[in-house]
Parts: C-alpha cells; sequence; structure tokens
C-alpha cells in the first residue's frame, strides 16, 4: 500500500516536472481565479447584483465577471435572481 | 493496441461522418470511426435547431451518436490523430495515434465528480470559448462516450480527481500511444471551420466583445448555452437590437473566398426567428447582399420570418466600431440608393462562411477554395482523386445538414461498391481461412 501510494506521488511529480511550463501558467491561473471567486462571491453574497454592478465594484473587466459568472452558475455556486432592466441579477447560492 | 483490419475508415465523426458509418455498418462492413475530439457529434451537436423545420438539432444527433456508439460492426476511435496514411495494394495502412485522456474509459461512469472538485476552471471550445468547464471533465452533456477527459495543458496535476474518483478510473500513466489499422476505404468527413474574423479588420478583426460568431448564438439559443439565455457577452446584457451582417467572409474577394457559403442565409434567418421567440422584444435586422433561399421549404421559411417582424435590410456593410458603451455601429452602404447610414445596436452577429477544416496527414488533391476535390461533381460527386478515398459533407464544400446527411449516404455507396470491386480484406482472409 505504501509503494503504490509513493509511486503514486512520484508519478505526480515526474508529471508536474514533465509538464513544468504549463503547470506554472495553470498555478498563475488559479491564483487569479481564486482572487475572483472571492471577491465575486462576497459581492453577491451582499444582494442580488447585475454583471456591470459585479465589474464596477470589482474593478474586474465586465466580459471577463460574465465568463467567471457563467462558469460559477455551471457549477452551483451562483444562481439567477431575477432581472434589473436588462441585467439577469446573480446571487450567491448558501451552502447547506 | 494491435493493428486491426476494417473494411472502411471514416475520419470525423460529425453528423456526415456517422451517417456514412452507420450506412456501412448496417451493410455488414467493419467501420472504423475515428474522431480528433474526445467526443463524437461534431458541429451539429453543438448546434441549436435545424432550418426549415426548427427540430432540435441534439434531439437528431444523439441517437445517431448512440446509434453509432453501440453498433456492432462500428468501432469507435475517439481523442486520435491520424499520423499517416499509406497506399497498400486496393487499400490502406492507417497510423492513428491515440492521445492519453487519464481516465480509463473501461472504468469512467461519467459521473462527473473528477469535475466537480477539479480547482481550474477553462474555457470551453464546446460553447466558443464563452462557457466554462473544469481542467478534467465530461465534454459536454451528451457526449460520446460519456466519459471524462483531461487536459494536460490546464490540469495542475494535483491528484484531486483521482482522490475523488469512485471507481478509480483516473490514470496517469496513460501515454500517446500509435497503432495502425488496414483499411480497404476511407471516406473524409473533416467538417469546416468558420472564416477567421482576425482578418475582416473593418468588422473589429474579433476584438469587438459584442460582435460575434454564429456558432456563439447557436449556443446562446440552445438549451445548455453558456448563460442559459441569450445576453451578450460583453457585459451581460439581454439584448434589445440584434443586427446580422451576411456574406461576412464569404464573396469576399478581399479574403480570397470567392464562394458563396450557402448556409448563412439560412442560418440566419433560422437565429432571427429563433430570437423573436426568446427575446419577443427586440428588433432583429438582416444587412444582406441577397438571400438565397434554394431548398426545399426554405423560401416559405423566409417568408415566414418576414412576416414575423424580421427587418431585411438590403445593404453592404462597410465597417463596425463601438462605442463608448460597447455598443457596436453599423456604418452601411443601403445598395439601392446608394446611401450610407450608421446604426447602433446592441449585438452584432456575423454570418461568417465555412472554410475547409484543417485536413489530416491524408494527401489528397485540393480545389481552388481549399476543400477536397471532386474531378467529376456532377456524376461522382463524393469520389476524390485518389481511388478508395471518398469524401462527405463539409469536407467536399460548403452544404447544410441535409445535403450533408445525402452526401453521407453516397459516400458510404460508392465505398461499398470499392470494397466488393477490390475484394474486403476481411472476406479474403476469412476464405483462405477456410479453405
Amino acid at each position: 500500500m505504501t509503494t503504490q501510494t509513493l509511486s503514486r506521488a512520484e508519478l505526480l511529480k515526474q508529471l508536474r516536472t514533465t509538464h513544468a511550463e504549463s503547470v506554472k501558467r495553470a498555478q498563475e491561473l488559479l491564483k487569479e481565479q481564486k482572487h475572483m471567486q472571492q471577491e465575486l462571491c462576497a459581492f453577491f453574497r451582499e444582494k442580488p447584483r447585475t454583471v456591470p454592478e459585479a465589474a464596477q465594484a470589482t474593478g474586474i473587466p465586465a466580459d471577463k465577471v460574465l465568463w467567471f459568472v457563467a462558469a460559477m452558475k455551471k457549477y452551483g455556486i451562483v444562481a439567477e435572481a431575477g432581472m434589473c432592466g436588462d441585467y439577469p441579477l446573480y446571487k450567491k447560492v448558501e451552502e447547506n | 493496441m494491435d493493428d486491426l483490419h476494417m473494411d472502411a475508415l471514416v475520419i470525423g465523426g460529425g453528423i456526415a461522418g456517422m451517417q456514412s458509418a452507420l450506412d456501412l455498418g448496417d451493410q455488414g462492413f467493419q467501420v472504423a470511426l475515428v474522431e480528433r475530439d474526445p467526443s463524437i457529434g461534431g458541429r451539429m451537436i453543438t448546434l441549436s435547431k435545424v432550418f426549415p423545420t426548427l427540430d432540435c438539432c441534439s434531439c437528431i444527433t444523439t441517437p445517431k451518436m448512440s446509434a453509432v456508439a453501440h453498433h456492432p460492426n462500428i468501432h469507435l476511435y475517439t481523442y486520435c490523430e491520424i499520423q499517416s496514411v499509406q497506399e497498400h495494394g486496393a487499400g490502406f495502412d492507417v497510423s492513428i495515434l491515440q492521445k492519453p485522456r487519464y481516465v480509463d474509459i473501461s472504468k469512467c461512469t461519467g459521473c462527473r465528480e473528477c469535475e466537480y472538485e477539479c480547482p481550474i476552471t477553462v474555457p470551453s471550445p464546446f460553447d466558443r470559448n464563452l462557457g466554462a468547464y473544469r481542467a478534467i471533465r465530461v465534454p459536454f452533456s451528451t457526449a460520446v462516450p460519456q466519459k471524462a477527459v483531461l487536459d494536460p495543458e490546464y490540469c495542475l496535476w494535483c491528484g484531486k480527481c483521482e482522490q475523488k474518483c469512485p471507481v478509480e478510473a483516473i490514470d496517469f500513466s496513460q501515454q500517446p500511444e500509435t497503432f495502425t489499422i488496414e483499411a480497404d476505404s476511407i471516406i473524409m468527413a473533416t467538417g469546416f471551420d468558420l472564416t477567421p474574423v482576425s482578418t475582416k479588420k473593418e468588422y473589429g478583426a474579433g476584438k469587438l466583445h459584442n460582435v460575434i460568431d454564429p456558432l456563439m448564438m447557436e449556443r446562446f439559443l440552445a438549451p445548455t448555452g453558456p448563460y442559459g439565455r441569450v445576453l451578450r457577452p460583453g457585459d451581460g446584457k439581454e439584448p434589445g437590437s440584434i443586427a446580422y451582417v451576411q456574406c461576412a467572409g464569404s464573396r469576399d474577394e478581399t479574403l480570397g473566398i470567392t464562394y458563396c457559403s450557402r448556409v448563412c442565409c439560412m442560418y440566419a434567418i433560422k437565429q432571427a426567428m429563433l430570437l423573436n421567440g426568446a427575446l419577443p422584444m427586440a428588433d432583429i435586422t438582416i444587412y444582406y447582399m441577397d438571400i438565397r433561399t434554394f431548398g426545399k421549404g426554405y423560401e416559405q421559411f423566409y417568408q415566414n420570418a418576414k412576416a414575423m417582424g424580421v427587418n431585411f435590410v438590403r445593404g453592404k456593410v462597410a465597417s463596425i466600431r463601438e462605442d463608448a458603451d460597447q455598443n457596436p455601429i453599423l456604418k452601411v452602404e443601403m445598395t439601392d440608393t446608394g446611401e450610407i447610414v450608421e446604426q447602433t445596436f446592441d449585438l452584432v452577429v456575423l454570418s461568417q462562411g465555412i472554410v475547409p477544416a484543417s485536413h489530416p496527414t491524408v494527401s489528397l488533391p485540393l480545389g481552388s477554395d481549399g476543400f477536397i476535390s471532386v474531378p467529376a461533381p456532377d456524376s461522382a460527386p463524393c469520389v476524390t482523386g485518389r481511388p478508395g478515398i471518398f469524401v462527405t459533407g463539409t469536407a467536399a464544400g460548403p452544404m447544410d445538414i441535409v445535403d450533408s446527411i445525402v452526401s453521407a449516404s453516397a459516400a458510404a455507396a460508392e465505398a461499398s461498391a470499392y470494397i466488393r470491386e477490390n475484394g474486403s480484406r476481411l472476406e479474403v482472409e476469412k476464405e483462405a481461412l477456410y479453405a
């Protein structure tokens, strides 16, 4: 069992070395996404908001906010909560 | 992987490739269907509805995908690339690279636990990069095979997916693997791409957020689209006015694309009708040079769209810029009067033309338009300049879904005749075995 675990760890380490460049890019992307998710979730937790409101509050470009909101909606992190004029409102889905 | 003998090898798992494979499989031939993506379905599975019947695309494509996957005579190879094609008697030796999924597909149940656990979110080409999925994911909800695939370009190799997988399907030890299929005939069903928008600088060269391509609009109109509704990608606004720019990349000598792409008029009309349903208050304008509605029921479809209130304007769009709120402004020459007008919209769709998709390593004569050449288009539209290799669907030239399916059955018939004429190697081997 230990040998199996060790070989798995070694394999992952080897893959991280082989794909060093893409891992570095992915780590930077992950860092950016974590930060963006924290900011947006905090904003949508207060009350339902639109994408332009979130963009203005966080300083993230509106198209990027929309892309990330669409991703969070897909994975159940945010949900639609009606409309404000021509813009859908989004709210944070509270975890049980 | 062992080398394999097949009667036919179909390259491309879109609607045309699937139809050819099914027709040959139903005749008792052993068929290999090779697809470069992790799922079959091609472009058609990404579309919303078909014209002129407005039937659901997914409802037509999904049963065919399933039929291919479960057909006893069809051998499906997804996430594979053709490396070389060598002639071998009247047939071919095709070298194929199986890219690693890092998932054991014999174990994976498609439960997507790995996808939910993966920490990194990446653009989804299925949604024209307007939607997202994770570095490990099932490509889309109706993918065939319904198996996960890991993208090494975005993977952190953190191992979280492996820990979460309930059936121990994650396999980090997978390597690219090459194998050979000996095939008596080949059908090219490699499909199309859109005219690259970056070449159209006067239309923003792809840099204007609210100027989109027609396949993006297809995703917005599909029930599984990235936003679940029609929103403009620049800021998430529900558009109140939408313009279509026809011939944006077809019949355009400056781009070297002088031909008509045949489907743009009809898909624009179809999308306009669907938008009329999705956004009843929206104004929809189609700027056109000519409207070409050549197929059965197509002219009536066009007349219906006009009756529904879609605004058809004869004019050539000279340029597109945007205002401070990212609203596209169209500068249009009204063809009938010569007048130049400017009009602002919330969203603009460029009815881009069709160009051939990049062909795999199969040496075939191409026409001046870049599509696979067919020396006798009037009498044998699926027969290429190389004996034993046939072409179907948009690999041969622009055509709609109806014509692609007809062409697929024609290519299958040509391949069937070729195999019978030259003697199936499988049959020859069987006869030798029992002699």
